[in-house]
């Protein structure tokens, strides 16, 4: 078995709400992260999903320590990297890189392409001029750019050759893990295929670690292994990429894939997709218990707003928030408003995080 | 008659660079209570299109030609003044980014209120509470005391409403949505799509849905006009083009695109990047991506033709009718063998 790379507890960040010029005082929190708990095994992908302002970005700052964490911990390859000096952390971060959503943006325009992928060698002073040269030039070829271009600016290559050099600049130090923050997001489907498949190429030829980040369900299932779903700051569930799109436990999982259209006129239009309510709430004032209660379908007054469900266990690394989770997949419309006649509560008992 | 008839259009735009054919000789149209849907790459033209029909183009540096036929009246030939009682009214149209196509120092009820009495000759107290029965209409709650509040008090799926109700608000025959929920979340996602069914079913309008997302196609639309680098490169009914895709480039994008229902090794990838519209290649614009390419494909630029047995079903390319229809049943086997 694949030992842990990357392990998560309860890592919480809260961004304080202050009033007042002087004398600025904390009138609230806005809990961007709020208790995630998960594992990255090496070698694996981690797919983490969820709508705008869900906290998914927050999170990879924080396991990036680009934020310092409220409350919790980070272990990356065994070594509690949580509260580490900017010295120390400077040699754990040749193991660690990112790449980021917006390719028009990530990428300084005042700089050669040589000088942003070499930087980070540079940095870490890994070879002479000569030798950084030689070394960006084997990347951009890696990735599928020609060398020749070591000398041109960003604004010379399209939004697709950006992204390219992006993730030449989170190879260039050998690092065991990349975190990628939408990375495709931004770009159009046939170039999307195109740096999906360099990401896949990448991890066989390099064994790389990802966690990827994505709002799109599409990209998420084809890339991943696990499926982290997050809601509010919160895991909602978690499990292996088969399980989480075949049998998804919690409503809110369910919701989000029948939302998810389908390029297949006449399967799309016969499955009946399950319409949410409203939007996100206020991360500064989260409904009591479960977050998701106010726009749940499966809502029971008087346990989903009083009690916070626990991560219960599915078996396989399977968990899921809920009190009442979804029997099967997938429901009919009608199906899905109630919990089934007799369906008991899932039990409490704590829970199990693999 | 169709209520919109596109015929031959071009846009041309004089660049100090040259001149970029941003739409190449496209033709379509639209039935009443039908939903065409655009598809394509960034810049291959399908917001220009849309936006030559509106009169929206500088008028400096623009050549068009072709006709636009709305209701009989050619609306490229129209001038600014009929134009302007025709958008907003007769067209509405729907942006992509609801961020930044409210005005944020109007309030939402001002802004509406403007769309109504611009058209209408009514008293504004009228006109608001029509703003506010459309408000209602698009699913905002509490839309008596919302109306008064400024864009910036509403999130991205709220304000994507309030421009569906600004566009709705005379009850226009055709909407033209560019890109209705690409900033939105799946779940607002499908709120938005929900709302535009319900009310074409209501209202009876035609609907022009521009989007690069094949899903949304394949939910929404009647017809599937693919763009390619400004030209039309295959156009046929929804279910004709997702069971029987006929070109090449489509193949290429429902190969590269990740699909929830279907477990997918690896993407089929379209190598290469869309061309500069500045120096299109000769030809099939397509061809220098095209896995099939043949001598004749580098010359001869193919025309939009029907295929032999289908007359609703259009395509330009050269390659023989035997190889597609191999092609593209491998293309389905090769799906549904993965579907569950």
């Amino acid at each position: 078995m694949a030992e842990d790379l990357l392990v998560v507890e309860d890592v919480k960040k809260h961004f304080p709400v202050t009033r007042g010029i002087i004398f600025q005082k904390q009138v609230g929190a806005v809990k961007a992260v709020d208790g995630v708990s998960f594992t990255v095994k090496s070698g694996e992908t981690l797919g983490i999903v969820g709508e705008s302002g869900c906290g998914k970005s927050t999170l990879a700052r924080c396991i990036m320590r680009l934020f310092d964490t409220t409350d919790g911990k980070i272990v990356f390859d065994g070594r509690d990297i949580t509260k580490l000096s900017r010295a120390n952390m400077r040699p754990i971060r040749r193991e660690m890189m990112m790449i980021f959503q917006d390719p028009y943006a990530s990428l300084n325009p005042r700089k050669r392409v040589g000088q942003i992928v070499g930087e980070a060698l540079e940095v870490h002073k890994l070879g002479t001029a000569s030798e950084t040269k030689r070394r960006v030039q084997e990347l951009l070829e890696v990735v599928g750019l020609n060398p020749e271009h070591y000398n041109r600016f960003p604004h010379e290559f399209s939004g697709g050759q950006r992204q390219r050099i992006g993730v030449a600049r989170a190879l260039a130090i050998n690092p065991k893990l990349i975190v990628c923050d939408e990375p495709v997001s931004a770009l159009d489907v046939s170039v999307q295929a195109q740096i999906l498949n360099l990401l896949e190429d990448l991890q066989q030829d390099f064994g790389l670690t990802y966690i990827f980040i994505a709002h799109d369900l599409n990209v998420v299932r084809h890339i991943s292994d696990r499926v982290l779903v997050m809601y509010l700051g919160k895991v909602v569930e978690l499990a292996p990429k088969a399980e989480l799109y075949d049998q998804p436990k919690h409503p809110y999982t369910g919701a989000l894939l029948s939302a998810v259209p389908i390029a297949d006129p006449e399967r799309g239009r016969a499955r009946q997709p399950i319409v949410l309510e409203g939007d996100v709430p206020s991360p500064l004032n989260p409904p009591s218990a479960c977050n998701f209660h106010p726009r749940c379908p499966r809502f029971q007054a008087g346990h989903c707003d009083v009690v916070d469900p626990p991560l219960y266990p599915f078996g396989d690394g399977h968990i899921a928030a809920c009190h009442y989770p979804l029997e099967r997949w997938p429901l009919a419309a009608d199906e899905f408003r109630k919990p089934a006649a007799g369906h008991p509560p899932a039990e409490t008992e704590t829970s199990a995080v693999s | 008659m169709a209520l919109l008839e596109v015929n031959d259009l071009k846009t041309y735009f004089q660049t100090d660079d040259g001149i970029v054919k941003a739409v190449d000789g496209v033709s379509f149209s639209v039935e009443k209570g039908k939903t065409l849907g655009i598809v394509g790459e960034s810049g291959s033209g399908k917001s220009v299109t849309c936006l030559t029909i509106m009169g929206l183009n500088s008028k400096k540096n623009t050549i068009t030609s072709g006709e636009a036929l709305f209701n009989g009246e050619n609306l490229l030939t129209a001038g600014s003044r009929r134009l302007r009682e025709i958008r907003g009214n007769d067209i509405a149209m729907i942006f992509q980014d609801p961020m930044t196509s409210l005005n944020p120092v109007h309030s939402i009820g001002a802004q509406l209120v403007e769309a109504v009495q611009l058209h209408r000759d009514v008293s504004k107290k009228v006109a608001r509470a029509r703003a506010v029965e459309l408000l209602k209409a698009v699913g905002i709650p509490r839309a008596e005391r919302r109306v008064d509040d400024y864009p910036h008090q509403f999130s991205g799926g709220m304000r994507q409403r309030v421009m569906i109700a600004m566009a709705l608000v005379n009850d226009p025959d055709l909407l033209i949505a560019d890109e209705p929920t690409t900033a939105l979340d799946v779940t607002t996602q499908a709120q938005i799509m929900n709302l535009i069914k319900r009310l074409q079913d209501d209202f009876g309008s035609a609907i022009i849905v521009i989007t690069h997302d094949l899903g949304v196609v394949a939910e929404a639309a009647d017809d599937v006009l693919v763009m390619y680098a400004a030209e039309v490169a295959e156009q046929a009914p929804v279910e004709k083009l997702f069971n029987r895709p006929f070109h090449p480039y489509t193949w290429g994008l429902l190969g590269s695109l990740p699909r929830l229902d279907i477990e997918v090794e690896r993407l089929v990838q379209i190598p290469g990047q869309p061309p500069s519209l500045l120096r299109p290649p000769s030809g099939c614009r397509f061809h220098p991506r095209c896995p099939y390419v043949m001598d004749k494909c580098k010359q001869v630029d193919p025309p939009l033709v029907a295929i032999s047995d289908d007359s609703d079903h259009l395509q330009a390319c050269h390659l023989d009718e035997e190889t597609k229809d191999r092609e593209a049943k491998k293309l389905l086997e090769s799906t549904m063998a993965q579907a569950s």
